[in-house]
């Protein structure tokens, strides 16, 4: 055993060097605690895509920046946050170019917003998704404990303006609460062995199919908005793909029984990347007009594209090249006029801009290879943000007037195929809609974010359903997947389309000075207390020890 | 936060040990072997303590029903009496006169306690990128620990003497009963939610009252025996 000298000599000695050693070692080794951060949260990336050989959208995903709000960022170093309500597209250019990241908080309560102010947002969102973003830009949902987060960033004393005197930046220092945003997501890159699938599928006229005239009925299933999770795409288009189904469901019904099998063949394509300047359709009809086989769209009475058809009962029908008269397709917009009392149409006419690099409806690809073909929508014009905002949630379509237009769509397309001219028929209490299917399929819809990048793997669950649902009505039903080119990619998508976002509480370096100055004299003082602490005994005893004499010889005195 | 903070907790936290042992005479006595005995033996102490809660008091969700269970979490207290025994072990054990013997005792083993409760705690939070108060307010709260040691050093010692006068008997081992239960009073007085430093500021000051309440007691025992 070692003498207790010894002892602290022995460790006197190796403590200063096993320092030297061991403490470099252990903060090399010792975790960045990561999940030590006090708020942690999903967030939801900005779209990131290629398409036709341009970049869009945000280009970064990675954030280790202090949060400051919009009117306190000034450099590259800061993220800044704020609610989407807040930002003005005057602020979002400069935000563009100049800051470190930023981080969007969606409204709380979609439904509250006015139509201006969806209108505005919408605008924000165009602008955000004009060309590409270097900054990484994320969204995410609203929660209270952001809308804390909000507030003190905004009422933050942190700043960088110079404070009035030394002593005021202490104090900023100590009071403020600053907040350090970390989002370490990988680089994003482009997802290998992506498709746009189309899911095709046809009821056969009764008779010789080839000889027999073709209706094709044409909606896309994706969706989109500023950020592919948030996409979900209620009315848009969602709607055209419930009205597609339904069709489907009716006219399968009506095609089973003998006497109700008309001589008209329905081919139905549930087209993918809509979004996407139609590429499902225009694969889709490259595959069938350029094949070596003949085929039914070839001669097609009219394509029929839905796009937006549950917000109202007021239908547009847009075409690049009015219909000629005693065409089945006037034909068939006189039918549709007439269809429904509740239902009112109208023809919207806008040529093809060929010098465009994006076609405004998805008929016009049809109507570029000289298909007859138009768009129902209740959209008046294909520049409305409402096509591509991440607020077309399930409260933009109405089911009652989705369920209406479905119905006019339904009987018009039935006189035509049966050719009936006669307002009221036997046929309509066969042609009924049930408002169950389209609340089911709305709700399974809206379930999921439907951005064509988050859909473009081969056994997507969501493509699974409707091809399943495709199957169990139609004949021949196929799925169409179009990849791009390995050399000169149509369309590029990438991944990392959500992350989680760390929010740490930091304080400024300047508190931790303050801290240790304060620490340094609290040390101080114990110092003194535990110095003086022997003298002061000793002085307290001695005075004990004195009043005890002093009490010991006055009583001996007085007895 | 940074290491530069990690740094100011740990001084907060180790430099009072560091100054009490050396500036009160311990150093000169040579008791650095004592008190990391009386360090080991706290640690013996705390492993026992553990394995009667976790034998006896498997499911501590009392709070389910967000109801202060105070029969169950006085029971808890009660096994905090071992740390007691502890004490007196640790003080029957080291040779030693006078206030030097409790001030081993009491630093070893408030010491012990700082260094295995405080250090890894300190180690993975306060260095993390976080800022929370709540690291230097346990520093300050190991400050509080150190005196509260001292105190039921002393008060061991003294309830352990036969020369210590009748009526000082129940003070004493009142005072005791108060030390070993002090976390269950104050939870009991102040059953209302207040701030951490509030409730920091309070232990504080019961821990400062019995500390000088004892302090009297020993001096005048001190000065009837003659050691100081």
């Amino acid at each position: 055993m070692f003498s207790a000298g010894d002892e602290l000599e022995i460790l006197k000695s190796i403590l200063p060097f096993s320092f030297l050693f061991f403490l470099p070692l252990f903060i090399v080794i010792s975790p960045v605690s990561m999940v030590g951060a006090s708020h942690e949260f999903q967030i939801h990336r900005m779209h990131q895509y290629d398409l036709q050989g341009i970049s869009h959208g945000c280009r970064s995903t990675h954030i280790n920046l202090e949060a400051r709000s919009l009117s306190n960022w000034s450099t590259q170093r800061h993220c800044v946050i704020t609610r989407f309500e807040d930002i003005t597209l005057k602020m979002l250019s400069d935000i563009k170019q100049y800051a470190g990241g930023l981080l969007i908080i969606l409204p709380r309560d979609v439904t509250v917003l006015s139509q201006q102010e969806k209108q505005l947002l919408g605008d924000i969102e165009t602008q955000l998704l004009k060309g590409e973003v270097n900054l990484p830009i994320y969204f995410s949902t609203w929660s209270p404990e952001f809308e804390v987060i909000l507030r003190d960033v905004e009422n933050s004393k942190l700043t960088d303006e110079k404070a009035p005197t030394a002593w005021d930046a202490i104090l900023n220092s100590v009071s403020a609460n600053g907040y350090q945003v970390v989002v370490s997501a990988n680089k994003a890159t482009p997802k290998v062995d992506s498709h746009i699938i189309s899911i095709q599928g046809k009821l056969a006229g009764y008779g010789l199919e080839d000889k027999l005239p073709t209706i094709a009925i044409v909606a896309y299933y994706d969706s989109f908005g500023v950020s592919p999770e948030l996409s979900f795409g209620t009315d848009n288009n969602g709607s055209g793909v419930i009205m597609l189904l339904e069709l489907v469901r009716i006219f399968s019904y009506l095609y089973a029984s003998s006497r109700a099998h008309a001589r008209v063949n329905i081919l139905f394509l549930l087209s993918g990347g809509g979004k996407l300047n139609y590429q499902g359709s225009k694969k889709w009809l490259e595959d069938q007009l350029d094949g070596l086989e003949g085929s039914l769209i070839q001669d097609a009475m009219y394509v029929l594209c839905l796009d937006a058809v549950g917000a109202s009962n007021n239908l547009n029908v847009h075409v690049s090249k009015p219909p000629k008269e005693r065409s089945p397709a006037a034909q068939f917009l006189q039918d549709l006029k007439s269809a429904h009392e509740n239902v009112t149409v109208e023809v919207v006419h806008k040529k093809i801009n060929l010098a465009e690099d994006f076609l405004a409806w998805e008929h016009e690809r049809y109507s570029i290879r000289r298909l007859p073909a138009f768009t129902l929508s209740t959209l008046k014009s294909y520049k409305d943000p409402a096509r591509d905002t991440i607020f077309d949630t399930v409260d933009s379509v109405d089911a009652k007037k989705l369920a209406a237009n479905i119905e006019a769509l339904a009987l018009a397309l039935a006189r035509q195929i049966y050719n009936i001219t006669a307002l009221s028929n036997p046929l309509n209490s066969h042609i009924s809609v049930d408002p169950e299917f389209v609340k089911t399929w709305m709700d399974f819809l809206t379930s999921q974010p439907r951005a064509p990048m988050l859909l473009s793997e081969k056994n997507n669950p969501l493509i699974k359903v409707l091809q399943d649902s495709m199957h169990r009505y139609l004949k021949d039903t196929k799925t169409i997947f179009h990849t791009a080119d390995k050399r000169d990619p149509e369309f590029v998508f990438y991944d990392v389309t959500k992350a989680t976002v760390y929010i740490y509480n930091v304080k400024p370096a300047v508190f931790d000075l303050f801290l240790m100055v304060i620490i340094t004299l609290y040390l101080s003082v114990i110092y003194l207390i535990v110095q003086a602490s022997i003298v002061f005994t000793c002085i307290h005893l001695y005075i004990y020890i004195y009043i005890y004499i002093y009490i010991y010889t006055l009583i001996k005195y007085v007895i | 936060m940074t290491l530069f903070h990690f740094g100011n907790c740990l001084a907060l936290v180790y430099v009072p040990y560091y100054l009490t042992y050396k500036y009160s005479g311990l150093s000169e006595y040579g008791a650095f072997w004592k008190c990391m005995q009386a360090g080991g033996i706290y640690a013996i102490t705390q492993l026992c303590k553990m394995l009667i809660l976790a034998t006896f008091f498997p499911t501590t969700d009392t709070n389910i029903h967000g109801q202060f269970d105070i029969i169950g979490e006085f029971l808890k207290a009660t096994v905090d009496m071992a740390d007691l025994l502890g004490m007196y072990a640790v003080l029957s054990g080291i040779p030693g006169k006078g206030h030097a013997k409790l001030l081993t005792a009491g630093v070893g083993w408030a010491g012990a306690e700082a260094a295995l409760t405080r250090c890894l705690l300190l180690w993975v939070g306060a260095k993390g990128a976080e800022f929370d108060w709540k690291y230097i307010q346990k520093s300050l709260e190991s400050n509080i620990s150190l005196v509260q040691s001292i105190t039921t050093a002393t008060l061991v010692w003294l309830w352990s003497r036969h020369d210590l006068s009748r009526a000082a008997v129940p003070v004493v081992t009142a005072m005791l009963l108060l030390s070993s239960y002090k976390s269950l009073i104050l939870d009991i007085i102040v059953a209302t939610t207040v701030g951490p430093w509030t409730m920091l500021m309070l232990r504080a000051a019961y821990t400062l009252i019995l500390g000088v309440t004892t302090l009297k007691i020993y001096a005048g025992l001190a000065e009837i025996i003659g050691i100081y």
